[in-house]
């Protein structure tokens, strides 16, 4: 079962073990602690070091990347003199087709088998706002992760988090922790997705989601006894379907 | 082949100005000190967005309030659904429909905003333009040559096609990344980051050409002002 939200949540009982990318994007400090000590392996895709710079002056040592990659046309000068100096490996992915959110993921992978680790989900802080493009460029790397690895890769930035769901097996979405915000949605980006839910307050039942037919934004969880907590929400569908939820302000 | 220039609408000025809900709070603050020279011709929504003093504001002022209850169409679908019979109405000559705000925020809403393009175009055949920060956004249709000025100094450097829910087959000009017949579908090849072919500076650029046979997103950045 997956439980999205529990990432942020310093208190839970049931450790989730995650790797962090950072994105070239602000970074929400709220949630950048609780991830940080979390995660095994910390790594800034380009400009994402920037952000990562900014946000611990006064404490950058306590707070060194494993790795940052891209091909360096966002990192600022001062900032990748900084890293290099403090030994975080400098991977230089130079400009082909591939994003630099992408080569992050492709090297997080690599790192995660070389070092045998166990880990239930990569995280991603930023890739949901700035630019429309690269918001675009952002879900096109969730389609090609799925493609590098099975561990889900999420994304947050502001108070959404995005998942791209896989087709051909039931997703059960743990929506209980508490952190959960009050909207949630199914886009289906890159075609047609034939789904079916239950635990929303508008569930889907073997329809057709579709641009231009229907897309389900501004959907929630169905009412449960507050003595229950929520049921978990499932999905399955026939291609790749995006989740997206809001988070409660920590 | 008509030519569009998607960043024309910058220059002035609206024959129409609407706020879907809470977009009328937006424009509230932003034009505080001044208000009453920049009022909208209607503001519509479920108004679970609007603040109650900026309603009070606008209606005292006899701005049109039109209460279009929650449904399955978002404040933007229902927005543009007024325009077009305002238009009708009024038998105005409109080349595009210019929405500010969408690309933004919560993000299951600037999901919402494409849906909205889509449906725009079973409503009207005009351009529907959205713009937020240095991002535009437009859907073009399928089964006609796009011709896109971008040619007006307002153009920043980048530029997109994204196959927002199904797979395009793209044929473009233009672009330093041409697609020549080949599809664009997420997951394969989805163009994002990329920008104009190198022009003579004292010929300007010749406009970008897209052909697709399902809508296809163009997104393109906007030079700051």
């Amino acid at each position: 079962m997956w439980t999205g939200p529990m990432l942020l949540d310093i208190h839970s009982q049931r450790k989730q073990k995650i790797c962090l990318v950072i994105l070239n994007q602000p970074i929400d400090e709220r949630y950048f602690h609780v991830l940080w000590s979390k995660a095994k392996i910390r790594a800034c895709a380009d400009g994402g070091a920037n952000h990562l710079y900014r946000l611990t002056e006064g404490r950058r040592e306590s707070f060194l990347p494993d790795y940052i990659n891209g091909d360096f046309d966002s990192i600022l000068p001062e900032v990748k003199a900084f890293y290099t100096q403090k030994k975080c490996k400098l991977m230089e992915t130079p400009d082909q087709d591939l994003t630099d959110f992408t080569k992050c993921l492709a090297i997080m992978v690599e790192e995660i088998k070389a070092q045998k680790l166990q880990i239930d989900t990569i995280v991603t802080l930023g890739g949901l706002g700035g630019r429309f493009d690269q918001i675009m460029a952002t879900l096109e790397t969730l389609f090609h992760a799925q493609k590098m690895t099975d561990l889900p890769v999420v994304v947050l930035q502001d108070r959404s988090l995005a998942v791209l769901l896989q087709e051909g097996r039931q997703h059960h979405l743990n929506v209980n922790t508490g952190l959960e915000g009050k909207w949630c949605s199914l886009v289906p980006v890159g075609s047609t997705c034939l789904t079916t839910t239950s635990g929303l307050k508008w569930n889907l039942d073997n329809q057709v989601l579709a641009f231009g037919q229907l897309v389900s934004t501004s959907n929630t969880y169905e009412d449960h006894d507050p003595k229950g907590g929520r049921k978990p929400v499932t999905v399955t569908t026939d291609k790749p379907l995006l989740w997206s939820m809001g988070i409660k302000p920590l």
